[in-house]
């Protein structure tokens, strides 16, 4: 299932929180670069693409 | 002469009051009022009247949603009415305040009575909620105060779905049509917030969001309410009745969205961050690697160096203890029993001698 983008940013901050953590561990901090660094990509380009869908309602509210 | 029509008196006073109805399909008139009473808690009177004029005007409570007092200026929505006693009035609709003057006394009173109710209680106030998927919008479409805030919606967020409820957002007929589309929202429960938008205007412009019904049924929404109505230096009622208030339409906006533009410099920052934290990681262990081989290194020559002294010393002890040595310096070495007559051997560092032993003393 696709992740929203608020998923797709706290996933993100998770990962970035992981380098700051005492699970910090160099033999695996390459990899999660590599993720952390196309999951960023990801996200601005997710943003870029976001449109707002702005609909008037039908109702008439005059009556 | 031609045969006219005779009206009863009952008839006449029906068609005139038709006429009127037909004539002045809900006219508008702007006066001063005169004589306010409230009868039996239900029944408004009072006149309606400029320099030289003055009418009677009749109404009910309910519909009354701004406090007046005499000397007040209105604009009120009526049906003109002939009564059965023969005496012209107007059967009010709908009534306003005008003037700067009037509409800040009217506010004012409001002002007191709903607060003493408690509708402004901050403690009654709701934050926005978190993550909005889904806003519903009460404005005029045409409105520039609309269109700010659609512009920065979209300028600073995406994926929103966002209802808009077209409503007119001043004259006598905005704040029953704004009510009307609250109760829409409620009703359907489908939007996480509702924002209620229109941009600046004069006093009279904004004084619909004074409305005590409308400010009654902000406080009353289930669905969080944000207003941004008018410029910052505006306070409607409705702006003390909602969750969260905005000073303008574009504000209002702002405080329902987060920004892309913040969100992906945020992302560069700490994917730079991140990086930069990895490489100085990596120079700290690499150094740390450094000190350990140093000191493995030192370790091990160390140990050497201790061991080849030794070996050396021993080696000289041991050189020291060569019987050659001792014959380089003069010495001789003596084999054989002694006892006289007896043949021993004599080494020197260049001969081996026999010889017969002859005598034996002991030292003295």
């Amino acid at each position: 299932m696709t992740k929203t983008i608020n998923e797709k940013i706290n996933d993100l901050k998770t990962g970035v929180d992981w380098f700051y953590s005492d699970d910090f561990d160099l033999s695996k901090a390459a990899e999660k670069f590599e993720t952390l660094t196309s999951l960023a990509k990801e996200i601005q380009q997710d943003l870029d693409n976001l449109k707002n869908d702005i609909k008037v309602i039908e109702e008439d509210f005059s009556k | 002469m031609e045969e006219q029509q005779v009206y009863s008196v009952s008839d006449f006073q029906a068609v005139c009051n038709q006429i009127m109805e037909t004539a002045f399909t809900g006219v508008i008139v702007e006066g001063e009022v005169a004589s306010f009473k409230l009868n039996q808690g239900k029944y408004v009177f009072f006149d309606l009247k400029d320099e030289q004029s003055s009418v009677g005007c009749f109404m009910m409570s309910f519909a009354l949603r701004f406090p007046i007092e005499d000397g007040m200026r209105v604009r009120v929505r009526a049906v003109p009415k002939l009564t059965n006693w023969g005496k012209f009035s107007l059967t009010i609709q709908a009534i306003a305040p005008v003037g700067e003057g009037s509409i800040k006394k009217s506010l004012e009173m409001l002002k007191k009575k709903l607060t003493a109710e408690g509708l402004f209680d901050p403690a009654k106030k709701r934050p926005l909620p978190d993550n909005i998927t889904k806003i519903g919008v009460i404005s005029s479409t045409q409105a520039a105060g609309y269109a700010d805030f659609c512009k920065i919606l979209n300028e600073r967020w995406g994926g929103l779905e966002v209802l808009t409820a077209h409503t007119q957002v001043q004259g006598m007929t905005a704040a029953d049509q704004i009510i009307r589309a609250l109760k829409y929202f409620n009703e359907r429960g489908e939007v996480d917030v509702i924002a209620v938008i229109r941009g600046g205007g004069s006093a009279d412009d904004l004084a619909v969001f004074n409305d005590e019904a409308l400010v009654r049924a902000i406080a009353a929404s289930r669905i969080p309410v944000i207003t941004g109505i008018g410029h910052e230096v505006d306070e409607s009622l409705c702006d003390l009745a909602a969750d969260v208030v905005a000073s303008t339409p574009s504000n209002a906006a702002q405080m329902l969205t987060r920004d892309r533009r913040e969100i992906k410099s945020n992302i560069t920052a700490d994917v730079e961050r991140i990086n930069n934290l990895l490489n100085v990681k990596i120079i700290e262990l690499t150094a740390v690697i450094r000190s350990e081989i140093t000191r493995l290194v030192d370790g091990y020559f160390g140990k050497i160096a201790v061991i080849y002294n030794e070996v050396s010393n021993n080696w000289k002890i041991l050189e020291q203890l060569n019987p050659e040595k001792v014959l380089e310096r003069g010495y001789a070495i003596i084999r054989g029993d002694v006892a006289v007559g007896a043949q021993i051997e004599i080494m020197t560092k260049k001969q081996e001698i026999e010889a017969n032993v002859t005598n034996i003393k002991e030292r003295k």
